[in-house]
């Protein structure tokens, strides 16, 4: 309260004075902000010209502040951006604050740029060989994390010829997985390859599945 | 009493100012949203009214609302008549009020029973991780036994093995299925000196 009074007097002094008011010196602002879900280490992010280096929390899920060192002035404009973001984490501006990381300085009287992170998520698949249009009925799960996923040959397919497929759902950087078959189809017995990993970077896509006659 | 006297008393409001106030044809709505119905079975009512019988959903959540619509300033008390085959409480939030406006904050959340998921290991000599999903545990060597985090009622799983101990090769029988309504206790893994 006390700061935006002072603010408007400041600015009520300079339409009187009528004077250039460029140099203020004094008239400082601060870009600063919050960084929600941010778990690995190197986010970067930058604002007029200068590159800003957020840690991860020190609590798991805690929401964690920065701090541009650069001091603007009133009405010099500010767009915080992610220039780097942190290894297996995707970032960007809230959505809920869509207009947080970009504005004029000394229109609000505080900055918080919102920014929010999020790990980032790929899906699990493979080959699944030995399956005919007859074979129906194979249902697939990864543990009790995303339900069940049904494998539907192709309805024309008379020699079982590899197809691919991708269970429902997908799986976080870091996490483990196990697929395995829930139900056996029609007329097949398979097995799976590869059943079992910790998630990286990338979508697997080596859980092959192997079905042959009962 | 007091608020039908209040009824009566807006009634005749509206009827002397002849103006559409909107409460008396009734054409508000009561509802909300519902989280953990896998299954059918449940079934909310309104003051005791018409059952309004819900669908379950694959996430299991989704939204509802009763199709007999009521008028401004009536009262609402939604109450769970009965629950899906699958759930052990379906819990009413919100669900007492007043209507000024369409109703849309009525939750039920039902909690889908959990259940055991565990077995039995022989042979195993060093450390092992076993995996069910996103679910990691970690065997110690010399264990005979492990378990699980408990898995709803209906939910697939798929125990499998993480990291083979050393020097051992551990197989896993009985690992996949479908919860049903009793624990699972029987899968079982073999270890012994390793095969490669």
């Amino acid at each position: 309260m006390k700061l935006s009074l002072i603010r408007s007097a400041g600015m009520m002094a300079m339409a009187l004075s009528l004077a250039s008011c460029g140099g203020g010196g004094d008239d400082t602002y601060t870009v600063a902000g919050t960084v929600e879900g941010l778990v690995y280490p190197n986010l970067v992010l930058t604002t007029n010209g200068v590159d800003i280096t957020v840690a991860p929390p020190a609590k798991a899920g805690d929401p964690v502040t920065f701090t541009s060192p650069k001091k603007l002035e009133y009405g010099d404009t500010y767009n915080v951006t992610v220039k780097t973001p942190p290894p297996h984490q995707s970032c960007g501006v809230d959505p809920r604050f869509q207009l947080s990381a970009a504005d004029t300085a000394g229109r609000l009287a505080a900055i918080n740029a919102r920014f929010v992170c999020v790990v980032n998520s790929y899906t699990l698949g493979g080959k699944v060989t030995g399956l005919t249009k007859d074979n129906t009925g194979l249902v697939l799960a990864n543990g009790s994390n995303t339900g069940t996923t049904v494998i539907i040959p192709s309805t024309t397919d008379t020699t079982g010829a590899a197809f691919d497929y991708q269970m429902a759902g997908s799986v976080q950087y870091n996490q483990t997985y196990s697929v395995a078959v829930i139900t056996q189809p029609t007329g097949r017995f398979c097995t799976v390859e590869n059943p079992t990993g910790t998630m990286g970077d990338a979508n697997v896509t080596n859980i092959n599945i192997n079905c042959v006659p009962r | 009493m007091k608020s039908s006297t209040l009824l009566a008393g807006s009634a005749l409001a509206c009827a002397l100012a002849l103006s559409g106030c909107g409460g008396s044809d009734g054409d508000l709505f009561v509802g909300g949203t519902f989280v953990g119905v896998t299954k059918t079975g449940l079934v909310l009512q309104n003051n005791g009214g018409a059952d309004l019988v819900i669908e379950p959903t694959n996430n299991g959540s989704g939204s509802f609302a009763f199709p007999q619509l009521v008028e401004t300033d009536s009262g609402y008390n939604v109450t769970v008549k009965s629950i899906p085959s699958n759930a052990s409480e379906c819990k009413p939030f919100n669900n007492t009020g007043k209507v000024a406006f369409n109703i849309t904050t009525v939750q039920i959340v039902c909690t889908i029973r959990q259940h055991e998921l565990k077995g039995s290991i022989t042979g195993l000599t060093g450390t092992l991780e076993l995996v069910n999903g996103s679910d990691k545990v970690t065997v110690a060597p010399g264990a005979t036994s492990f378990a699980m985090t408990k898995i709803n009622e209906d939910a697939p799983y798929a125990v499998g093995i993480l990291t083979q101990p050393a020097n051992q090769t551990c197989t896993v029988a009985n690992g996949s299925g479908t919860m049903g309504s009793n624990d699972v206790t029987n899968i079982t893994v073999t270890c012994g000196p390793r095969t490669q």
